[in-house]
């Protein structure tokens, strides 16, 4: 029954049934996850019966909050073991206690399957070692760099970046030491890049920008990098066409879109016009966003700005309906994908009465 | 509508994002770039790496751009159009603009002899003065790039900062997003008067890029929100608000000083930091509040270009906020005027900030520390058993008092910034004098400096 779930990541289900295999799959005692059973007792419907299609995810509640909580061992659907798990990880940290999830290894080769062909199609190398600016853990970025690295043959070395302190001495007003912490990444990154022939780094664009402040760290890179893949937040087009035009003129720039809560990221769309927005594609149908008004809790037009809702549906998590703290323009998804895709998001500036603070993550 | 480019070392810089500039109504009037934190770093590299003009190159540029600024055509831009624009912009009569402009041309063309009255006595200029063949204190920059981080919408505001240039800084100015207009014009007439583009720059940014800008220069100043992030930073001087105040003691008729007090709240639009928010009168406030009061009702409600206008101009909303918080906080006081709104909405999404006048009940009441940015005044009494505390955080203290004593102790305090003794209102200044201690108190120091020949 669960085949429709077991798909390579370059065969598309239809959306409808993938739908309702995963509902039977999350739903039905033998396989759900006791999370998940326990909780569907509260629901005022039948996910197994009234969830036919990805728009009905709306009906279910955010859940996020309560992943802060819950023992983690009761997100995994039953019909896995602990073998099966790769890792627990964290969301950001940014607003509050953070949020934990699980990993299965099965899904987590099917992400990385389609992650590494978005590399390929913006023309990423194989063979070559990896540098990663980013946090090791507890977010699942690390996990992705040092898999992205080794399935494509390459090494993957690594500079931590705890975005939680940084975001903590921007909240208390530390700017100077925020200052400090980051130069002290961007020493660590020189070490490897004199001595190691790296090839791809991975990093964050206000990172990228310091490390641009440093003529020999460009020539270095110039030299050695064939291609940057950003993320964490966002990289402003003024500066993405300075990298482009002026800065790195022969290094492939990538950005993706990532949060641990729905266990992978979106990946930047190709073939853009230099003037475009930067657009961010799902893993559709694991991963779709829907671009919403938080107020009147509906979509917003193509075009127009709202607040991104998350939805994780997979074999391994089901987290639907995640209002993440991010703005983002609602943008036409590709052809034969469910779901929005994205672009110019830009972090809400309240959200939960904690201030979202984006520092160097 | 007018695109506000950023003015960079390698010329005009159109950004793709770009923030709008409303005019009073909300119609937007002007598109502002941001300059990427990037290219803040690289342009503040280019500034450091460049060499001052010399000396009399630099004060003749300063007395040009004073010229140009008010009167000639910068940019394509002339005067009058200026003028208007930044009225309908920023809010302030047209009549406020020209004269802070007519103020900036002075002050720019004596920039010379200010900062010879803010030289120690004993320091020379330069190290190749003969005097220091014998040892010399030679007064000296503090750094090379001086970052300005302006939050006036006043001419004003923009004549002050290039003092740093006959300093011999490269000046990089961060407009505020609310008037963006009157910097622009004010660095764009540097450049023209015969400063390069690696020696003053326009640097509108972001909040994360604007960091970068006061991180990345040696020195900076003024009143936006980077500037509060930083105070504590010895190298950072933050302008803040003046809260000058009028004293008048029981041995002068106060109905002498109505005239200066009345000029002292509402002049240049009442919104400045050399505008009195408080006054205090030995004995009852009351008559001297009422006074006021009829005087101030009398202020004409005209939108900002309209030649005969006096008052200051807001959006609505940003008008209906400024009157919400000051109901807030005159509570507990007795209003004289205002008291029921100070709102005139022209009925175009624009309104009038008209005057308001409350009278408070102590010499140390809060009140008389809160700054609007219209006429607004708080009125209070004031004992000799008060002493001096209510006055310790005042820009500019005008007295009207025969006691020499009291004079003595104001004068000495340092928590009072400037000291007019009779009929000289609170905004009164010449070229020469320091505004708040001079610019150069904070961006020169001196060396001991010997030579063999």
């Amino acid at each position: 029954m669960t085949d429709i779930l077991d798909l390579p990541f370059d065969v598309r289900p239809d959306p409808d049934e993938f739908i309702q295999a995963a509902m039977k799959w999350h739903f039905s005692p033998e396989t759900g996850s006791p999370f998940w059973l326990r909780r569907a007792e509260t629901l005022d419907f039948n996910p197994r019966v009234d969830v036919k299609s990805h728009h009905d995810l709306a009906l279910f509640p955010n859940v996020a909050n309560e992943l802060r909580d819950v023992p983690v061992r009761e997100l995994l659907p039953r019909a896995y073991g602990i073998d099966d798990v790769l890792g627990v990880f964290e969301s950001g940290g940014t607003t509050g206690a953070p949020k934990r999830v699980l990993c299965t290894k099965d899904w987590f080769a099917k992400l990385l399957d389609w992650s590494s062909a978005n590399l390929d199609q913006f023309g990423f190398p194989h063979g070559v070692d990896w540098l990663g600016v980013l946090p090791t853990g507890p977010h699942i970025v690390g996990e992705l760099f040092r898999r992205s690295a080794a399935v494509r043959d390459g090494l993957g070395f690594t500079v931590d970046l705890d975005p939680r302190w940084v975001k903590k001495l921007i909240a208390q007003g530390r700017h100077r030491e925020a200052d400090a912490y980051a130069e002290h990444l961007i020493d660590q990154v020189e070490f490897v890049l004199r001595t190691q022939d790296i090839g791809v780094l991975t990093i964050t664009p206000p990172l990228l920008d310091r490390l641009a402040r440093r003529s020999e760290l460009v020539d270095l890179v110039n030299e050695k990098v064939k291609a940057i893949r950003w993320g964490g937040t966002q990289l402003d087009p003024d500066t993405q066409s300075m990298y482009r035009h002026e800065i790195f003129p022969n290094v492939t720039l990538y950005g993706h879109y990532g949060s641990t809560m729905i266990l992978g990221i979106a990946g930047e769309r190709a073939d853009l016009a230099d003037e475009d927005p930067c657009v961010f594609d799902t893993f559709s149908p694991y991963v779709t966003f829907a671009v919403i008004d938080p107020k009147a809790h509906r979509p917003v037009h193509y075009g127009e700005r709202g607040q991104v809702v998350m939805n994780h549906v997979s074999k391994a998590l089901f987290l639907p309906n995640n209002l993440e703290r991010d703005l983002a323009t609602r943008v036409e998804p590709l052809p034969g994908r469910v779901g929005d895709a994205v672009a110019d998001i830009a972090p809400v500036v309240r959200f939960e009465d904690e201030e979202v603070i984006e520092g160097v993550y | 509508m007018t695109d506000l480019d950023a003015l960079l070392p390698d010329g005009n810089y159109r950004s793709r994002t770009r923030t709008v500039v409303a005019d009073v109504t909300g119609a937007e009037v002007a598109r502002l770039s941001s300059v990427p934190t990037l290219l803040v770093s690289r342009t503040i590299d280019t500034l450091r790496a460049a060499d001052p003009l010399d000396l009399d190159k630099r004060l003749a540029a300063l007395r040009h751009a004073g010229e140009l600024f008010a009167g000639g055509s910068v940019d394509g831009m002339l005067a009058e159009d200026y003028f208007r624009l930044a009225a309908r912009i920023g809010g302030l009569p047209i009549a406020v603009i020209r004269e802070g402009a007519a103020v900036a041309v002075l002050r720019l063309a004596q920039i010379g002899k200010s900062l010879d009255s803010a030289r120690p006595h004993g320091a020379v200029t330069d190290w190749r003065d003969p005097r220091v063949h014998e040892g010399s204190a030679v007064w000296t920059r503090r750094g090379e790039v001086f970052s300005v981080h302006a939050s006036g919408t006043h001419p004003g505001a923009h004549s002050l900062w290039p003092e740093a240039l006959a300093m011999g800084y490269r000046v990089a100015v961060r407009p505020t997003r609310r008037e963006p207009l009157t910097a622009y014009r004010m660095v764009a007439a540097l450049r023209a008067a015969g400063f390069g583009p690696d020696q003053v720059v326009l640097l509108p940014t972001t909040q994360a890029a604007g960091d970068t800008m006061l991180t990345s220069a040696d020195l900076a100043y003024g009143g936006d929100d980077i500037i509060r992030k930083y105070v504590d930073d010895p190298m950072v001087l933050q302008q803040q608000p003046g809260r000058s105040k009028i004293l008048i003691t029981e041995d002068v008729d106060w109905r002498d000083y109505i005239d200066v007090i009345v000029s002292s709240v509402a002049d240049h639009a009442g919104g400045g930091c050399v505008n009195t928010t408080g006054v205090l009168v030995e004995g009852d406030p009351a008559p001297v509040a009422e006074a006021v009061a009829e005087r101030l009702a009398m202020l004409p409600s005209l939108p900002p270009e309209h030649p005969d206008a006096v008052l200051p101009v807001q959006q609505l909303v940003s008008a209906q906020a400024l009157d919400r918080f000051l109901l807030s906080q005159a509570h507990g006081t007795r209003a004289w005027l205002g008291g029921e709104g100070i709102l005139h909405d022209l009925g175009d999404g624009s309104a009038v900030l008209r005057p308001a006048v409350h009278q408070v009940d102590r010499s140390d009441a809060r009140q008389l520390g809160v700054e609007m940015p219209f006429p607004c005044v708080w009125v209070g009494p004031w004992s000799r058993a008060d002493g001096i505390a209510p006055l310790a955080d005042t820009l500019v203290l005008t007295v009207a008092t025969e006691d020499e004593r009291l004079v003595n102790q104001l004068i000495t305090a340092p928590g009072i910034g400037n000291v007019y003794l009779g009929q000289h209102p609170t905004y009164w200044t010449k070229p020469g004098l320091p505004h708040d201690g001079y610019l150069a108190d904070f961006l020169m120091r001196t060396k001991s400096v010997i030579r063999d020949r």
